[in-house]
């Protein structure tokens, strides 16, 4: 019987994924290089690890929703990115769609409540 | 120190060219703010770095995420037509070499145990040019599908359910036998080229001592053989996109068409040169008392052995008539009873 926890950890893994962008969209209004995104991500909650950040942040780059610009003055040279205007305005799009989605899912997950709380069997 | 660069190196190699130095510089300062993290600046320990670069992950998972997709010779889309088609091409030619070798042995009983090992080796060699060229077809034709998805990307947004292709009627497929048998064929023949082109000729049995009067001047055929090879890729990739579509189109009938002409105007290119031919054969075939001169028969012999460029090319290009009308028959059936 597979474990109850570790299929949690691995459905979750997969809802974190998508939230991630906009985690680190909402960030990117002031310029941050890639590992000043991981403390002010964590201490919302958001735990994300550098191997996918960074990735991550280049992706959102080629998409346009992102603009980047090595700062060298400082004694490590340091990648800095921040939110095109197109961004902007897909971040602004995103957030109104999940706010829909809280609200749907709020509705389903109100109506399964008094049935089974959880899926062990 | 040295092993934060080779970590760097593992991931970088991974990654297209023109991307590599701006990683490497942005994963240089994050792998040296995550040091910093951990011990003050330029004192961290070897734990520190071997820490910092397990959290990194493998260069691999790492590498894989920056580039965001996948790279694959061979894509899942068309793996299954590579593995028949690999597959009846490799047992083909285990049957043509099998063959050659149990000939060669009833020829030449004595020398079995060096017919055996040039047999194992051939079955080595020849089956890794074989996976070669299938692999090469099948990467290209893999290559091209990718390319064209891309291009037609934007078409499927505007799909429609009555795209849908119909389902297959069994009278409209191509039969899986026809490519099979086609790709079988041009292996042996292939095998046979290549390796024993000696075999084909006149057998005869004397006193128990076995020998064969040759065609075909070998020396002077070997210098066709990197058309052989051609026809054989040619052959090949016919049938293997017609395993993959399965369906009589348009498309596919003119694709077929095409490939029918190049490779028949190639045939008949090598058979039109005179020198590939044996030239002594009819004073072999003398000496060997099968045709006595002036005698009967003798006459017939000569004249078809002096014509035998022109019959072929004609048999040849007969066949590829027949073949094509058979192929456009078939096709237009299928299309008018749709």
């Amino acid at each position: 019987m597979p474990d109850v926890n570790e299929t949690i950890n691995g459905l979750l893994n997969e809802l974190r994924r998508g939230t991630i962008v906009i985690g680190v969209l909402s960030q990117l209004y002031k310029p941050q290089y890639g590992y000043s995104l991981v403390p002010v991500l964590e201490e919302k909650g958001l735990s994300v690890d550098p191997g996918t950040l960074y990735p991550l942040l280049r992706r959102l780059e080629k998409q346009e929703l992102l603009e980047s610009k090595w700062d060298t003055n400082e004694a490590r040279p340091r990648k800095y990115y921040l939110l095109s205007p197109f961004g902007q305005e897909v971040y602004t799009g995103l957030c109104r769609e999940w706010r829909k989605l809280i609200i749907s899912m709020e509705a389903v997950m109100k109506d399964s409540e008094g049935g089974e709380s959880n899926g062990n069997d | 120190m040295e092993m934060i660069e080779r970590y760097i190196y593992a991931v970088t190699q991974r990654l297209p060219e023109q991307q590599r130095a701006d990683i490497k510089q942005e994963l240089q300062s994050l792998i040296e703010d995550m040091l910093e993290e951990r011990a003050p600046a330029g004192q961290a320990s070897s734990e520190d770095v071997e820490s910092v670069l397990s959290e990194l992950g493998h260069p691999n998972t790492l590498a894989s995420k920056y580039r965001g997709y996948d790279r694959y010779l061979i894509g899942p889309v068309v793996f299954e037509p590579y593995m028949t088609t690999l597959k009846i091409v490799l047992i083909s030619i285990a049957i043509g070499l099998t063959c050659i070798f149990t000939i060669e042995t009833i020829f030449a009983p004595i020398e079995v145990l060096e017919n055996f090992v040039d047999y194992i080796v051939s079955l080595i060699s020849v089956g890794a040019q074989g996976l070669g060229v299938v692999t090469i077809i099948f990467a290209l034709i893999d290559y091209s599908q990718r390319k064209n998805a891309v291009v037609n990307g934007e078409k499927t947004k505007g799909w429609k359910p009555s795209d849908l292709p119909q389902i297959p009627d069994r009278n409209k497929q191509i039969k899986l036998s026809e490519p099979i048998t086609s790709i079988i064929f041009t292996v042996l023949f292939t095998v046979i080229c290549l390796y024993s082109v000696d075999l084909l000729g006149v057998w005869r049995s004397h006193d128990g001592d076995r020998s064969v009067i040759p065609f075909l001047n070998a020396d002077i055929f070997r210098h066709y053989l990197p058309i052989v090879w051609g026809l054989a890729a040619l052959v090949i990739l016919k049938e293997s996109i017609r395993i993959i579509i399965r369906k009589r189109t348009g498309k596919l009938l003119s694709f077929h068409i095409a490939i029918t002409v190049v490779t028949t105007v190639l045939v008949c290119v090598m058979l039109a040169d005179p020198a590939i031919w044996n030239h002594d054969f009819i004073q072999q075939l003398e000496a060997s008392g099968i045709l006595t001169p002036g005698g009967e028969g003798h006459e017939t012999v000569v004249s078809i052995w002096d014509g035998i460029s022109e019959w072929l090319i004609m048999i040849v290009g007969l066949f590829a008539l027949v073949e094509i009308a058979s192929e456009t028959y078939k096709w237009y059936r299928v299309k008018t009873t749709a």
